[in-house]
This record gives C-alpha cells, sequence and structure tokens, in this order.
C-alpha cells in the first residue's frame, strides 16, 4: 500500500477555546490508539502531516465518527439537565421569596431591639473555612479547574496574610483534587447527588454551622460558579457566615481579610441593624400584619430564622454550580462536535484523494501492460 | 372562616391547602392554631406539625424554621419537611439508633452539637411515624 506524499493539517479553530480542543483531544485519544498501531499514522495535533495507508484513514474516519457521537449525545444529555436544573431553582422560588419578604419585615420591626444572633457574630479573624463547590464530573472544558484555581488562589492568599484555613470540598472533583494534596487540610469531603437538594445543602450548612458556632473558624466563605448566563459562568467567593455587610471583616492586626471580588450580600446591615436588600423583582409586602405579635424573644425568632438562610443560601450556590457545569459540557461538547465533524471531512477528503490516485494508478499500470504486448 | 396552611421547603411545596385546625412545636412549646387566630410570628422547632384536615389528623414531621400567621394564613417555612405516612418506619428507627451512638462517642463541642442535632431530628421522625399508630 502506497503511502501518500499528500500533507494534511488538521486545522484547529481559531475560535475554539483552549478547553474544548483539550476536552476533545482527551476524549480522542482513547478511541486512536486501539485501531492505529501503525507509527507513521501520528496525531496530526502536534503539526505532523498525516502519512496513513487507504486502511488506516478508515479506521480514522470511523473513530472520529463514533466520537461524534457520543460528544453529540452528551452534549444532548446536559441540555435535557439543564432544564431539570432551571426546573429545581424555580421550584425553591417560593421559598426564597417567602423567606426574604418575612426576614425584611421581621427586621423592620426588630430596628428597636438589640438583637445579638450567634450567626452574625463578628470576630477577629484567626481561621477560615473554605467550603469549594466542584462538579462530579469531567468533560466539562475548564469548569472544575477553574474553581480549584480560584481555590488555590484563595488559600495562597490567606497564607500570604498569616491566617490558618480549612476546606470542605464539595463534589467529586474537588475531592479526588484535594486528596491528592494531603498538606491542604481539609475538614470534610462532601459528595453532590446529581441534582443538589436541601437534604445535601443541610449537611453543608450543619457542618459550616458547627465550625462557626464552636468558634472553630471565625469565618466561611463559599467558592462556587456562578451561573450567568449559558455561555458565561464566573467562579466567585461569597461570603456566608458571620453574616454581615461587605467588608469590614477583620483579622487580628485590623487589616482586611476580604476577597476583593467578595460578592455582595442580600443580607446587609443598616446602621449595625440586619436588613435585607431589596431586589427588583421583590413581591409585595403591603398584606403583612403590623400588628404582628412575636411568640417568642427576637433573638430567637432570628436565631430561627439565619439558618434558614443560610440553607437556601447554599441550596441557591449549589443549583448555580449544576447549572454552570452543565452549561460548560454543553459548550466543550458542542465544540467537540464541530471538531469532530470538521476532522472527519477533511480525512474524508484525503482518503478520497488517495483512493482516487490509487485507481489511477492501477490503470496507468494495466494500459502500460497492454501497450507493452502490442 | 377557612384557615389556609402553606408548608414550604427549599425544595418545593409541601402542603398548600384549606385545613381545620393545626398544632404547631414552636420554640417555647406547642400551641394549636384555629381559624381567626392572632398575628403572630414564631420559631419552629425540631418536632411535629399535626393537621387536622376532614376531622383527620395528619402528622408531618418538621426539621425547624419559622411559622408565620395572620389572616388566616399560616405560612410555614422549613427546612424539611416530611409527611409521617411518607417515612419507613425501619429506616428512621436506624438512623435514630445510629444519631444516639454517634451523640454517646462524640467528643468537643463541635461534634456535641452535630451529633444533638442529628439525633433530635431522628427522634421526630420517629415520633412521626408512632402518631399514625
Amino acid at each position: 500500500m502506497s503511502c501518500s506524499n499528500l500533507t494534511m493539517w488538521v486545522p484547529s479553530k481559531p475560535s475554539l477555546s483552549d478547553a474544548s480542543s483539550l476536552s476533545f483531544r482527551s476524549f480522542l485519544n482513547p478511541f486512536q490508539l486501539p485501531s492505529h498501531n501503525s507509527p507513521s499514522c501520528s496525531p496530526s495535533r502536534s503539526g505532523t502531516p498525516i502519512h496513513c495507508g487507504l486502511r488506516e484513514l478508515r479506521g480514522r474516519i470511523d473513530s472520529v465518527k463514533n466520537t461524534q457521537k457520543i460528544t453529540e449525545a452528551m452534549k444532548l444529555v446536559a441540555a435535557a439537565k439543564v432544564r431539570r436544573a432551571q426546573e429545581a431553582v424555580v421550584n425553591g422560588r417560593p421559598f426564597s421569596e417567602t423567606l426574604v419578604e418575612v426576614l425584611y419585615n421581621i427586621n423592620e420591626q426588630l430596628q428597636t431591639e438589640d438583637i445579638d444572633a450567634p450567626l452574625t457574630n463578628v470576630r477577629p479573624v484567626k481561621k477560615v473555612a473554605l467550603v469549594v463547590v466542584t462538579g462530579d464530573r469531567g468533560l466539562c472544558g475548564s469548569f472544575n479547574n477553574s474553581i480549584i484555581k480560584k481555590a488555590e488562589a484563595r488559600i495562597a492568599e490567606l497564607k500570604g496574610l498569616g491566617l490558618d484555613y480549612t476546606v470542605i470540598s464539595v463534589g467529586k472533583k474537588g475531592n479526588t483534587y484535594f486528596l491528592r494534596r494531603p498538606y491542604i487540610p481539609v475538614d470534610k469531603f462532601i459528595e453532590g447527588n446529581t441534582l443538589p437538594t436541601a437534604k445535601e445543602a443541610q449537611a453543608i450548612a450543619d457542618d459550616v454551622f458547627s465550625l462557626f458556632v464552636s468558634e472553630e473558624v471565625d469565618k466561611v466563605e463559599l467558592l462556587y460558579t456562578k451561573f450567568v448566563s449559558l455561555v458565561k459562568s464566573d467562579p466567585v467567593i461569597h461570603t456566608l457566615l458571620p453574616l454581615s455587610p461587605k467588608g469590614e471583616i477583620c483579622d487580628v492586626n485590623g487589616t482586611c481579610v476580604d476577597a476583593a471580588e467578595d460578592e455582595f450580600f442580600r443580607l446587609t446591615t443598616k446602621e449595625g441593624k440586619l436588613t435585607v436588600e431589596r431586589d427588583a423583582v421583590r413581591t409585595q409586602t403591603a398584606d403583612f400584619s403590623p400588628i404582628l405579635q412575636f411568640e417568642q424573644d427576637p433573638v430567637q425568632i432570628l436565631d430561627a430564622l439565619l439558618p434558614l438562610y443560610l440553607n437556601s443560601q447554599i441550596l441557591r450556590a449549589l443549583q448555580e454550580s449544576l447549572a454552570s457545569e452543565l452549561a460548560a459540557r454543553m459548550s466543550a461538547m458542542s465544540s467537540a462536535t464541530d471538531n469532530a465533524m470538521e476532522l472527519k471531512k477533511n480525512l474524508s477528503m484525503l482518503y478520497n484523494r488517495e483512493r482516487q490516485a490509487k485507481i489511477t494508478g492501477e490503470i496507468l499500470e494495466i494500459v502500460a501492460g497492454a501497450n507493452a504486448l502490442t | 372562616m377557612t384557615l389556609n396552611l402553606c408548608v414550604l421547603t427549599p425544595n418545593r411545596i409541601v402542603w398548600d391547602s384549606e385545613v381545620k385546625e393545626i398544632i404547631l412545636s414552636t420554640n417555647s412549646g406547642q400551641i394549636g392554631i384555629l381559624p381567626n387566630h392572632a398575628p403572630i410570628a414564631t420559631a419552629v422547632d425540631i418536632g411535629i406539625l399535626r393537621i387536622c384536615l376532614n376531622d383527620q389528623w395528619i402528622t408531618m414531621a418538621l426539621m425547624g424554621g419559622f411559622a408565620r400567621i395572620g389572616n388566616n394564613e399560616i405560612t410555614v417555612l422549613v427546612n424539611d419537611a416530611e409527611k409521617g405516612s411518607d417515612i419507613d418506619p425501619q429506616e428512621a428507627q436506624q438512623t435514630l439508633e445510629i444519631a444516639e451512638a454517634n451523640l454517646s462517642k462524640a467528643e468537643g463541642k463541635r461534634q456535641t452539637i452535630e451529633a444533638n442535632l442529628a439525633l433530635r431530628r431522628a427522634r421526630t421522625r420517629v415520633e412521626a411515624i408512632n402518631m399514625i399508630s
């Protein structure tokens, strides 16, 4: 079998992000390896031209076809799951809306009282707990990587400030990452389910709550991927505890240890009192009775409300993280499918050319032979 | 006058319909609520909610939260709520035993806090089943 002297460079689309081509390559390799034992058929990624026989080419086309089918299917699955994740958010909305409404009303009525709830207790920060929310699976572009990088950056920052830290890892990918690095103190590994539920959020909240209330840590930060849109998501750091306004959380030396990009709190304080920041979509609260009585002390009521608020915050973070993961997987798989399509096109063109060259060669041989006889 | 009960958890709406009477376990003890109750706000303990509907009592295990009563509207916000009839008795009993064992071996302030919470949750679930039978 003659090797073609044709050269083919598989173009890597300039519009593709690094992550998507990465995910494609890592997916392609296992399929390539068994079907190609000839060393001349080196992966085209390194820029070397393909010198392949017809049979190898056919094998490659088949493997690319298979890969494309799989990436296409994964894309569709991710798309369907995004819809389910959105439904979960919508289902949780009545709860969170009522909670914010109630919290706002109660705070308004409690303005005059002096409140000291344990969850709002601001102490000098000596130790920080980082809750890192990652995904359970790979093949979703740079999703897991970017949140882990963010966590590493935050850890380095805390180290620089001379503060102690501990990590609570949520999600399989984060768990394996931190398990491989025993020098990072991890308080707890939590594995997520396919769809985040209140139980899961409760498990995280319980852990965070007991860490904070027992004064083992003085600040809890939540690192998760914020869902902006289907094509955009940002890893963010969000101060979970103490429930307090932005900034003003200082370490022993009085230097501010808040992350620069710390997200603005929904629950804020105004002149030393708790208030809830109004959303643009806030529901009407006019029907709320002004002659409301409190069955217990306001402090106790806040004690009951704040864990609920904490839980719903964590649940929302989990849901957003899942939505981001699925969206990232969707776009990674869609660009992998595109890539596979292009690769397939180029390979089949090469294959056809070579087949034709071979046929032409054979005809020439026959004609030459016939000529020689006469 | 009818009384409307709405039990909300972060996941879903557990209950949203008219009821005759409810008994709610608050932080300062159980209170019964009938139509035209005075508007109050109360913290809800980890405990049992009993609902009277068509002269039948239904129990529900509530995992701590908050309730607001006014205008014949009861809004209960809780972390988790389970109807007594939906709980698997064997599983609940097992969880209770595990929780009890955990509390006895808990060391330090933090573990005790965690174990205590878990135990109370487990106990409530078992109680919710036993109320029916």
